[in-house]
């Protein structure tokens, strides 16, 4: 998606906004009374939004109640995998893309939503966009709550410290490396996990190859494309730009921002989704500068996008028109939308980005990064492949087996390339 | 007649509760799970095929082969470990020691409270990289100290010291064991001049064999299904090095929904877990001493 | 054999004079033994006691020093230690789950334990010693082997994440956890049957027999077996691990575990403070009963 693309979509939301107004008022006019169930995970801020809105939601749909099921991440995923294997998946499901391969794949867990198309208002969302939530056999699974991408935060008082400047190009970055590393061995201008060091060789490998990790169902790099990619992350550790894995294991931290070497800017920047300022910023110790920086300049052409999250339907529903109501408050209605805010990312809905847009509840530097994402995005990230548990999983998984092996020793770059080659094969078969 | 039936069959109604138990509960699982061995079971999208895969799969998989090594060397690292020093603690509680009630509380309050998440969540405190041990050491003046948890070399063992830690529960199998040799024995050895080791060896050890050997089985079935250490303190890592038998299955079951793989590498642990079983039932001829007809 | 008699018989007359050396040398051993048992208490003890002291201890100081007593002691790692997380759940609603769990099954474990233990030692049927073999040798049936189909079939049975934990409690009511009927039965073996007998001749049915005369003889053993069910249950993770997927519902274990892995390398002091609230009922409980626990343990394994 690019500026003209997004133009246009503010465009859209415009026209349309007067619109969306009378369809909410002819939905309104007729629903049954019924108890909704509604399952997300997330933070205490967003389960506090959550809450809030379903709350207003139920003063103005009076006789609609909605039962509310929310918790952390950890663990959550299976939790709900469990409750769509036994048929007792909830009316309204927050999903993650890659759920729909897994868990709907033969489009009986969710329900298509193109049956509620007079309730939920799809012209609202860009219909590549939606295409991003269809599952295998033509439905449509669910509908996206926001879009992101990755981009490239710092902390501005390291680099200060260090003396040297914010990087702009891959050159740059690398003598951010070496400054770093000569400055104090302990302290790395950027910090990458195994699942990180995939996406950022993604961006490289598509902007110099001009082509998407995945499109139609297939993998589009080769095996020789590949390994460049693994010698670039290598190159990134070797000009000590990123700790090697065995060391960010030892720091025996489960997340970068509980890392205590984040907190006190010994790593001094992060690769992460455009919704992910503030909590990185809030494990920083107090008075250290946070800045979102740039794509850098060779791997802007290979900046990708991907639907964050999405809300499902559940296929068994028996209220799947007040469960389209419900959804369509939360993402559509300006009121839901405000309560909502931007608690799962800027909103993929044009109506609700122009209400937040207006009402100013957008968070300056989440909207910078999200502007400096999409200002470049080209390449649709496909999570049903690329977040699949046996590449992505933290013990499991491909990313994290290859990327290791080579940092604890055990694998020559060529053998690293082969096992990401293989996975990353195998999850399209 | 239906009253002699019912008095002859009265003992079978009172453990009927458990027959049902054991038929639903175990049986039928255990049965079933070597079924689905058989199988390419997904939770998420059935079956569709049968056939060894699986059993091929446990036995050329790289990662079920050093799963596999990680358990082995991870129980005979433990139990032997656990075991003499459960003895040997025993042992010297046995002679008379002043306060031997405290001892004997200190000792055995970590493997009461053992199994617990809170003490694995003190192990992971204890080994961090900043951790209290590493500081202890710095302390005492040994720098460029092991990173515990995240070296590969070093995670298992961490893990073992955590389970040998509570030897306690052993140690009191063996005290109440010690306690029943009779002392008389340990008099007319000791007329005879011989040293308290050679005592321990030639007549204690010996004498106590039955209780070594039921220590021996049950921590032997128990190491070979160790989870909580390997999944909350290094969620099987690093590179693997704690990926015991048990967090495969688990992963393959539980993450990947792959429930046949899963079924076959639990029957395969099973069948070596049987094995050594099997072999120290064989062995206990040679050194199991029964002093009565209790033996089974 | 000739030779170790000989050198002992050497020995032995060596000793008779009660040589100082000799004297000295068990003095030395005591020494030594005194020395051992303590320094094996400071490893089995510091830990525990560290960790009640790390958990008032400010964040910084965790891990400075190794001090027990904190320098500068805060009760914010308790005051954090309340909060919710993620959800609806805090460690004072995971201790009220974990009990929800734990009281029922060790009820439904006695009854049932009781009731198959007088079943076996008490009657004579066809097949009895096959049956208690079977019984016998599910105690090494490992757990591993059972937990996927076990899953799969409470899957089917809706079983799963339940509110009221029934694929934890449920298998109880049926003498599940054998442990408790070996335990059960061994103890039944050292009881004498007169007792029993002559309350029979008395006019009491087998049940009014079995609660008035044997339940208060094995009442000991019982108790044995409460405490460790009580203490391996509230202990239990891998089974809320797989059949607890509501976070109201979780019990202490796994929250301990996901407070762990949101908070450890941030703020160990209330990932200790958590950990210690959540061990305190088996604190208490292993020593308002210290004696059962220890005289429970060595008469499984001894007569075993």
């Amino acid at each position: 998606m690019n500026k003209k693309l997004l133009s246009i979509t503010l465009a859209a939301a415009m026209t349309l906004s007067m619109g969306t107004m009378a369809f909410a008022d002819e939905a309104e006019a007729s629903y049954e009374n019924c108890t909704l169930t509604f399952d997300w995970w997330g933070g205490d801020t967003r389960h506090q939004a959550t809450q809030d809105a379903i709350a207003a939601f139920e003063e103005k749909y009076p006789g609609i109640e909605v039962q509310a099921n929310y918790g952390a991440w950890d663990g959550w995923e299976s939790a709900e995998a469990l409750k769509f294997n036994s048929q007792k998946t909830a009316d309204v499901t927050q999903i993650n893309a890659s759920w729909i391969n897994a868990y709907d794949a033969n489009g009986e867990t969710f329900l298509d939503l193109n049956t509620v198309a007079d309730t939920l208002d799809f012209s609202q969302w860009d219909e590549d966009i939606l295409k991003m939530c269809e599952d295998p056999v033509g439905g449509l699974a669910s509908v996206p709550v926001s879009l992101t991408g990755r981009v490239l935060y710092f902390d501005k008082t390291s680099f200060d410290e260090v003396g040297v400047e914010i990087p702009k190009t891959i050159q740059d970055l690398l003598d951010c490396g070496d400054a770093f590393g000569a400055y104090d061995d302990g302290y790395y201008p950027l910090v990458l996990g195994a699942y990180d060091r995939a996406l950022f060789m993604t961006q490289y490998l598509s902007a110099k190859y001009s082509k998407p990790v995945y499109e139609n169902g297939e993998l589009m790099f080769t095996e020789e494309e590949l390994q460049e990619g693994v010698e670039f992350i290598q190159s990134l550790v070797d000009h000590h730009v990123i700790p090697a894995l065995d060391v960010l294991d030892g720091d025996g931290a489960s997340s970068t921002d509980q890392n205590p070497k984040w907190t006190n800017g010994q790593y001094a920047g992060i690769y992460e989704w455009d919704s992910s300022f503030a909590k990185y910023a809030g494990a920083l110790a107090e008075g250290r500068e946070f800045v979102v920086g740039d794509e850098l300049e060779e791997m802007k052409a290979g900046t990708f996008y991907k639907v964050t999250l999405s809300f499902a339907i559940s296929a068994q529903s028996e209220h799947p028109h007040e469960a389209a109501l419900l959804i369509n408050y939360l993402l559509n209605d300006p009121e839901g939308i405000k309560i909502m805010a931007a608690e799962r990312g800027i909103p993929a809905s044009a109506i609700a980005y122009e209400t937040l847009s207006e009402a100013g509840l957008f968070d300056e530097a989440t909207m910078e990064a999200h502007t400096k994402i999409f200002d470049v995005a080209t390449y649709f990230l496909d999570t049903a492949f690329f977040d699949d548990a046996t590449l992505k999983d933290v013990a499991e998984g491909a990313f994290q087996d290859a990327f290791s092996g080579i940092d604890y020793g055990d694998y020559e770059i060529s053998e690293a390339v082969e096992i990401l080659f293989e996975a990353l094969t195998a999850v399209t078969e | 007649m239906n009253n002699t039936w019912a008095k002859r069959n009265t003992g079978l109604l009172f453990i009927t509760p458990w027959l049902i138990g054991f038929l639903i509960f175990k049986a039928y699982p255990f049965a079933s799970s070597l079924y689905f061995s058989f199988t390419d079971y997904n939770l998420f999208k059935g079956i569709s095929t049968y056939g060894f895969m699986n059993y091929i799969n446990v036995f050329t998989d790289s990662k079920t082969l050093k799963a596999m090594g990680v358990t082995f060397r991870f129980a005979f690292m433990e139990v032997p470990l656990k075991l003499v020093i459960s003895l040997l603690i025993a042992y010297i509680l046995n002679f008379k020691i002043k306060g031997v009630n405290i001892f004997r509380t200190a000792y055995y309050v970590p493997s009461i409270l053992g199994g617990s998440v809170a003490i694995a969540v003190l192990w992971k405190a204890l080994f961090n990289n900043e951790g209290l041990v590493t500081r202890m050491l710095n302390t005492i003046g040994i720098q460029n100290t092991p990173k515990f948890l995240t070296d590969a070399g070093w995670a298992l063992f961490i893990l073992v010291l955590l389970r040998v830690w509570q030897f306690g529960s052993t140690m009191v199998i063996f005290l109440a064991a010690l306690k029943g040799v009779p002392t008389e024995l340990y008099e007319s050895a000791s007329l005879d001049g011989a040293g308290k080791w050679r005592q321990f060896f030639s007549i204690t050890v010996p004498l106590i064999t039955p209780v070594i050997f039921y220590n021996l089985i049950t921590q032997l079935v128990q190491a070979f299904q160790e989870f909580n250490g390997p999944f909350i303190i290094t969620n099987g890592g690093p590179r693997r090095a704690t990926t015991l038998m048990s967090i495969l299955i688990y992963n393959n079951a539980f993450k990947q929904w792959d429930m046949g793989l899963a079924s076959a590498q639990a029957w395969v642990l099973f069948i070596i877990l049987m094995i050594f079983t099997a072999i120290a039932f064989w062995s206990q001829n040679k050194w199991v001493y029964y002093s009565d007809e209790e033996a089974r | 054999m000739a030779s170790q008699t000989k050198a002992a018989a050497l020995e032995a007359a060596r000793m008779h004079g009660e040589d100082p050396r000799v004297v000295r040398r068990r003095r030395i051993g005591i020494a030594l033994r005194y020395l051992v048992l303590i320094l094996v208490g400071i490893v089995m003890v510091y830990p525990l006691v560290w960790m009640v002291g790390a958990s008032f201890k400010p964040n910084n100081e965790v891990f400075a020093s190794l001090n027990i007593i904190p320098v500068h002691p805060t009760l914010d790692g308790y005051k954090s230690a309340m909060e919710s997380y993620g959800g609806d759940i805090n460690i004072w609603k995971s201790l009220l789950n974990t009990f929800r769990i734990v009281i029922p099954k060790v009820i439904f474990t006695i009854i049932s334990s009781v009731i198959t233990a007088y079943g076996f030692s008490r009657f004579k049927f066809k097949g009895r010693d096959i049956l208690y073999a079977i019984m016998i040798s599910t105690l090494f049936l490992p757990q591993v082997v059972l937990n996927v189909p076990q899953y799969m079939m409470y899957n089917k049975f809706g079983w799963v994440d339940s509110n009221l934990y029934l694929p934890l409690i449920i298998p109880s009511l049926f003498a599940c956890d054998t442990y408790f009927v070996f335990m059960l039965v061994q103890f039944l073996h050292g009881v004498p049957k007169e007792l029993e007998e002559a309350s029979r001749i008395d006019g009491c049915n087998i049940i009014q027999t079995l609660v008035k005369v044997v339940v208060p003889m094995i009442m000991p053993s019982i108790v044995s077996c409460a405490l460790f069910q009580f203490m391996w249950t509230s202990n239990d993770f891998m089974g809320p691990l797989l059949y607890v997927k509501t976070p109201s519902n979780y019990p202490a274990t796994i929250f301990v575990k996901l407070s762990m892995d949101s908070e450890a390398g941030f703020s160990w002091n209330k990932v200790l403070a958590t950990s210690l609230i959540s061990m305190v009922p088996s604190i208490v409980l292993f020593f308002s009963a210290q004696n059962q626990f220890v005289e429970g343990i060595s008469a499984g394994g001894v007569k075993g």
